[in-house]
């Protein structure tokens, strides 16, 4: 039984950074119609950037906010650079394209900071040992910011009407519009907001996961399989799925084999897709690609 | 119409960027790996030495060392004059620490580079991919990986790491003696690790000691929550972690965090300083076995293997600004258990060979080697001493 | 007309076919190479030349399945690894003879595709990618936990392969042992892609909705091209298994499938000559930059090359999204641009009078020339258009000749052919269409009209199965389609346009009317690849031309279609679906868009098919010209039937009016009246 919880508990905290992933996620998919594949590359980036800030004198606090305002540049950047230069952005190419990104963002951090993992300073913060279940701060500080960060941003969407703008400007850019939201505008919204939730979850895991310049690439796709389970467009039920995938992986890898633990949201994600293409707990009228 | 011509076009761009990247240039391509060494018995020019190394990847922690360690060696042998006059070309292959990468770069030191000895890999699996090849070719290869396999029945692959078997034999001993009768394994999921948990099923049958849980871990794993949760409901009296480092020391620290609480030993494979980076805190009081290098200060005036450990520590922290590993130390043997054998028997991969086999009471630093046609491993389990993490450093564990 | 005589079996005029002569050349021009690259390269360039052999199969592949079938495979690794590991392991475990073992790593990548792909290619764009990015994934970590394929270490020490008792044990030879592999691949891949199924994928890429009506099966043929696609990774895999020497989980890892696609990206995306490219440059840009980037940044290791692939990724679908082959055509093109010129100066003045003979004046006559010899034209035809046969007749159309396109009666003359009973779309609480009900009788035309926003269109896309109903049946030919596919009607001889033009951009005039042609062909992708099919096409082709020609739009054939003017475009789609020789046409709009000359012409055309026995369904906004030219008028208003009979009956209904212009029936009949004067 304890160790059915200390699972659990492993599970949400990982399950967090998935789930901070996958809103990011949403967010580009919801404006732009495009899986970035770079997402989960961010919170390397941010993880490594805040590593290198503290390690030149930083304070902790002040090199995790400069990290995450870089990255959310950097992700605004991206954008302007890359993904909005094309007129006919098919699927196709956002996925080659937002691939290359990717890619480019792995090398250059492989160049900056080398090839091996880093971990930041943990936050501060005293483990807990509730019942023989060891609960490391970090871990809390993990589902901490994903209450703080992902709640924000699903309260920005479903509370203020830039956030209800943004989420109809996909299918309906006149709604946008009556909010002043151009769509270019709302393109680099959805990605600032990509960029921020990609950024928060890699410095907060960075302590207890490292953070390691090839790292994103799962990180991102777990986060997909995250968002899939939320039809690519409910945060929420994305938020969830998230949790579940982060605890049913833990399982996997106390119970079963821990090679196998990476394994399990692909197999999710090819189930999910095929059985119920438009996620697990939509209404059927959802948008669909 | 005019789409045919039009369609000819990019089959001639093709050629045409074909013909020019394919300058025309000396070396033939039909020169294969079947007439035992290649050129490489050429009694004049450079004698090349090829090396393939975990210089990135999950092995980096093991392969940079020894890359340093091969470069400085290289460049004393040099210029001291070569071997016998000859100069000593170095050839250093990166795996990336991956299988097909090693296989790969030892097709290239055999074919295009025709090298007269190759130094490698690092790690089990790339050294288990490159046996195949180098016995194809007959040609003498010196691992610097550890697991007993590597050279197992080979009649041209040695190696210089302690075997793993002698480094169980040690834990077990030593458990043993603290009266431990029930031990778990956490170890590496590659190459390094396979095969352990037999091992130690077996040595500590006679020991009357049990392996009550098994777990495996990634060397490129950071979350080692699962497996160390599994350790602590394993109901052991002692736990042995056997993998390499970064990993073996994330898993150390994982362990402390979920508080288990049972003794460790550790293996040969976190005998560096990035043991502690990795583990931190949670290292204090590890066991390891390991060769004496990194206890070379405080070994007895008389040890055998002092003088030679003293000295290659000073070149190596002069050139390098840091202290050896290890795997530095690996390399180091198998370089001057190389060397020593082409200086007395030439480059004929044969003679070669049997000179190898015949290194006798070679004094390196991981050990004392005496090889034979049998033994292509050389040391016993005198190469090993105790040491105990204490304080950020291997320290020699009083028994 | 420039190549005097084809070299390949079957003469063509559009140079699509297999076996021309371009491709000969090329291949052997490519096979030369592959002969003295051996003697002259360097010996790292051998490597390099080695790689790109083994890794331009998986990239002929993929390249398929981007270019042809339109899906972005992110997994290609995974099928690479399939072949590499089967063959390993029934080389090393088995001691399977190497022959066997090859065809069983290459079947059994395929196999694995085939039972991945069944379920995986109902998913669209993303998903797709990303599944088959996981299904790599789980091949790798499937590979690395597994006793039996030697887990993280692999599967090593099977030998070299040997030919004829030649050991393959060095570069040059393994060069000469892999290359007439990929030049039988290469051959393949280009048959395929001018085949019957290629160009079908190729429409399927311009609109699937336009392949689908027409009778492409795009499930099915994705499927297959899936499949394919992974063959010729399994045979790569083979390959890299035999010059590796290891087999481990590295094979399936992501990055080699982010190499391959980067290989179809670089040479463009559907060019089979551009995936070998693409694979030579890929692999030496690798090489490259691990040697180059490392001495511009001190203490760069590791997999450096990465920058150069993002860099390129990217810049290539910013810049040259065609990729290579893009390029190459386009430096071709400016070569070229001043000879034809000169060409077309001297191909008279007929070309290029024809465009505005055909919109001023010839629109109305070549029906009537077309289709005078054919016996049962009726008196309808000579009364409706009067006015036509004193037209002009433009000098270059050899119209005399064309004959009415065939058309399909499998039921006598007003019997029942299409049945629609309760037909009724929802969505969400929006009725979209209410239970609608009619049934159209064999060789008449039906109108069917209705204001904007009444549901017609959905209508018309319930029955041709572009659209599921939420209820009701559509019985066609006795058999119920609602629900299925376009394709499943279509290859019964349902037949369809469309109001928003789908054209086939990628392909010319021709080409789109040969895919008309599709539901009568029947090559498939085997007979496709093995160019086994050049007198079936050469026969549809002739077929689309005589179409074209009595259509008038044979002066514009080898135009792109994506630059007719709107209103030949149009036309050109009523061709494409008389090409198929349909039973049941429908027509959305048609009118919309065309000049008065275009419109009597198609007016004209669509009576004599009527005549020759063919069903029409009309949609139509031009009320007018629907009461001319149709016998029976169905009107919906607001999702419900509200009226179905003869044009006077129906014009006469007061419901009809009511809906049409607001509750005033008096105003209403009096603008009914004015806007047919217009017409």
């Amino acid at each position: 039984m304890i160790d059915f919880l200390q699972l659990t508990a492993a599970g949400l905290s990982q399950g967090s950074v998935y789930a901070l992933l996958a809103v990011g996620l949403i967010a580009t998919y919801t404006v732009r119609h495009v899986v970035n594949i770079a997402q989960g590359d961010y919170a390397t980036l941010a993880g490594l950037g805040s590593i290198s800030l503290v390690s030149a004198g930083l304070p902790l606090p002040v090199a995790i906010l400069i990290a995450l305002v870089s990255v959310t540049l950097a992700s605004v950047l991206i954008e302007r650079v890359v993904i909005a230069r094309v007129k006919n952005l098919t699927t196709l190419v956002s996925i080659i394209l937002t691939l290359g990104v990717s890619t480019l963002l792995q090398a250059i951090m492989l160049l900056v900071w080398g090839a091996e993992g880093r971990r930041l300073v943990a936050f501060p913060g005293t483990d807990l040992n509730l019942g023989g279940v060891s609960i490391r701060s970090q871990e809390l500080w993990m589902l901490g910011t994903l209450i703080v960060v992902g709640g924000g941003i699903l309260l920005f969407y479903e509370k203020t009407r830039w956030g209800k703008a943004l989420r109809a400007s996909a299918e309906q850019p006149v709604a946008a519009r009556i909010v002043g939201i151009s769509p270019a505008v709302a393109s680099v919204l959805a990605f600032a907001i990509a960029g921020l939730a990609g950024a928060a979850a890699g410095v907060v895991s960075s302590p207890i996961y490292l953070s390691i310049w090839s790292g994103g690439l799962l990180l991102g796709l777990k986060g997909f399989v995250a968002a899939v389970l939320g039809g690519l467009v409910s945060f929420r039920a994305a938020i969830v799925g998230a949790l579940l995938l982060g605890v049913l992986e833990s399982y996997v890898a106390g119970y079963v084999a821990s090679g196998w633990k990476d394994a399990v949201a692909f197999v999710i994600l090819i189930i999910v897709l095929i059985i119920r293409p438009a996620g697990l707990v939509l209404r059927p009228n959802a948008v669909r690609v | 119409m005019h789409r045919a011509p039009r369609r000819l076009l990019v089959p001639a761009a093709v050629a045409a960027s074909l013909v020019l990247a394919l300058t025309a240039c000396t070396s033939s391509n039909f020169g294969g790996g079947d007439d035992g060494g290649g050129g490489g018995d050429a009694e004049e020019g450079p004698i090349k030495i090829g090396a393939v190394l975990d210089i990135t990847g999950v092995g980096a922690n093991l392969g940079v060392p020894e890359q340093n360690a091969l470069n400085m060696l290289a460049d004393q042998l040099n210029e001291d004059g070569g071997i016998n006059g000859r100069e000593v070309e170095l050839i250093i292959k990166d795996n990336q620490s991956t299988e097909d990468g090693a296989a790969r770069a030892t097709t290239q030191l055999i074919e295009n580079d025709q090298v007269d000895l190759i130094i490698g890999a690092s790690r089990t699996g790339p050294s288990l991919a490159m046996r195949p090849l180098v016995e194809a070719a007959q040609l003498p290869t010196i691992s610097v990986a550890a697991n007993a396999a590597i050279v197992d029945g080979s009649e041209w692959v040695f190696k210089t790491a302690q075997n793993d078997l002698v480094v169980l034999e040690r834990i077990l001993d030593d458990a043993e003696a603290k009266g431990y009768t029930k031990v778990a394994l956490a170890r590496d999921a590659t190459g390094f690790g396979e095969g352990i948990a037999d091992i130690i099923t077996e040595l500590g049958a006679e020991r009357g000691i049990t392996l009550t849980a098994t777990e495996a871990f990634e060397p490129s794993a950071t979350d080692f929550t699962a497996q160390m949760t599994n350790l602590r409901s394993a109901d052991a009296d002692a736990v042995i972690i056997w993998g390499i480092t970064p990993s073996a020391g994330l898993a150390q620290a994982a362990y402390v965090q979920i508080g288990v609480g049972k003794p460790v030993y550790q293996s040969h494979g976190v005998a560096n300083s990035a043991f502690f980076e990795a583990a931190g805190d949670a290292a204090e009081g590890v066991l390891a076995p390991m060769g004496r290098l990194l206890v070379a200060d405080q070994l007895p005036a008389d040890d055998p293997q002092k003088e030679v450990i003293d000295q290659f520590i000073a070149d190596y922290t002069e050139a390098f600004d840091s202290p050896p590993s290890s795997f530095a130390g690996h390399a180091y043997d198998a370089w001057k258990i190389g060397v020593a054998a082409i200086e007395e028997a030439g480059t004929d991969p044969e003679a070669l060979r049997d000179a190898i086999e015949n290194t006798s009471d070679f004094v390196g630093i991981s050990g004392v080697f005496t090889m034979t046609p049998e033994d292509h491993s050389g040391l016993t389990a005198e190469a090993l001493i105790m040491a105990i993490a204490e304080g950020g450093r291997w320290n020699l564990h009083e028994e | 007309m420039t190549l005097s005589k084809p070299a390949g079996a079957v003469r063509s005029r559009t140079g699509f076919w297999p076996n021309n002569r371009a491709t000969i050349i090329g291949v052997g021009i490519l096979a030369l190479i592959i002969l003295i690259v051996p003697f002259t390269a360097s010996s790292s360039m051998m490597n390099i030349a080695v790689f790109s052999m083994i890794f331009a199969l998986p990239a002929i592949g993929l390249s398929l399945l981007m270019g042809l079938a339109g899906q972005v495979s992110l997994g290609q690794a995974a099928f690479f690894a399939i072949g590499a590991y089967t063959h390993a392991i029934l080389l090393q475990k088995f001691e399977v003879h190497g022959v066997l073992a090859a065809v069983g790593g290459v079947v059994a990548a395929m196999l694995a595709a085939l039972l991945v792909g069944l379920p995986m290619l109902r998913l669209r764009g993303h998903y797709l990618a990303l599944a088959t990015l996981g299904l790599g994934f789980i091949v790798m970590i499937a590979v690395r936990e597994w006793e039996f394929t030697g887990r993280t270490t692999g599967i090593y020490g099977y030998g070299r392969p040997e030919v004829f008792g030649i050991p393959i044990d060095n570069n040059g030879l393994f060069f000469w042992f892999v290359a007439p592999f990929v030049l039988i691949g290469l051959v393949l891949a280009l048959n395929l892609t001018r085949s019957r199924a290629g160009r079908a994928l190729s429409a399927v890429n311009d609109s699937e909705l336009a392949a689908e009506s027409l009778g492409v099966n795009t499930y099915a043929l994705r499927v297959k091209v899936f499949t394919l696609s992974a063959g010729f990774a399994g045979l790569g895999g083979v390959f890299y298994a035999y010059q590796v020497q290891i087999v481990s989980p590295q094979v399936a890892e992501f990055h080699v499938s982010v190499e391959l696609l980067l290989m179809v990206v670089i040479g463009g995306l559907g060019s089979v000559w551009g995936a070998i490219a693409g694979a030579f440059i890929v692999e030496l840009l690798s090489e490259g930059l691990r040697d180059l980037i490392p001495a511009i940044i001190p203490g760069a290791t590791g997999e450096v090359q990465l920058i150069g692939y993002g860099l390129v990724l990217i810049l290539v679908i910013l810049l040259l999204p065609g990729g290579l082959y893009q390029a190459a055509l386009t430096t071709w093109g400016a070569a070229r641009r001043g000879i034809r010129s000169r060409r077309q100066a001297s191909d008279a003045a007929a070309s290029a009078a024809a465009p505005d003979g055909t919109d001023d004046s010839g629109a109305g006559d070549v029906p009537t020339r077309a289709f005078g010899g054919i016996p049962d034209v009726g008196a309808g035809a000579a009364s409706s258009t009067p006015t036509v046969a004193g037209v002009e007749q433009t000098t270059d159309a050899p119209t005399d000749e064309v004959t009415l396109p065939v058309v399909s009666t499998p039921v006598a003359t007003g019997e029942p052919i299409l049945e629609v009973r309760g037909l009724t779309k929802r969505y969400g609480g929006v009725v979209a269409v209410d239970d609608v009900s009619f049934s159209v009788p064999a060789g008449r035309i039906m109108g069917l009209i209705g204001p904007n926003g009444a549901g017609k269109t959905t209508c018309f896309n319930m029955i041709t199965g572009a659209i599921t109903p939420t209820a009701g049946t559509v019985t066609f030919l006795g058999r119920e389609i609602q629900g299925r596919k376009p394709h499943v009607g279509a290859e019964r001889g349902l037949t369809r346009t469309f109001q928003n033009l789908q054209v086939f951009s990628s392909t010319d005039v021709v080409g789109n009317v040969y895919m008309g042609r599709y539901r009568k062909g029947r090559a498939g992708i085997l007979r496709g690849m093995f160019g086994l099919q050049g007198r079936e096409q050469y026969t549809h082709e002739q077929i689309a031309r005589d179409i074209l020609d009595s259509m008038r739009l044979g002066d514009v054939a080898q135009l792109a279609a994506g630059d007719l003017p709107f209103g030949r475009q149009r036309m050109m789609e009523v061709c494409r679906a008389l090409a198929a020789e349909p039973a049941l046409l429908l027509l959305d709009e048609p009118m919309a868009g065309l000049s008065g000359r275009e419109r009597e012409m198609l007016a004209g055309l669509l009576r004599r098919l009527r005549d020759a026995g063919l069903t029409i369904v009309l949609v139509e906004h031009d009320v007018a010209q629907v009461m001319a030219l149709a016998d029976s008028v169905a009107v919906l208003d607001d999702g419900v039937l509200i009226a179905h009979g003869g044009p006077e009956a129906v014009r006469n209904d007061p419901a009809v009016i009511v809906a049409y212009l607001g509750t005033d029936a008096e105003e209403a009949e009096a603008e009914l009246k004015e806007l047919e004067e217009q017409g």
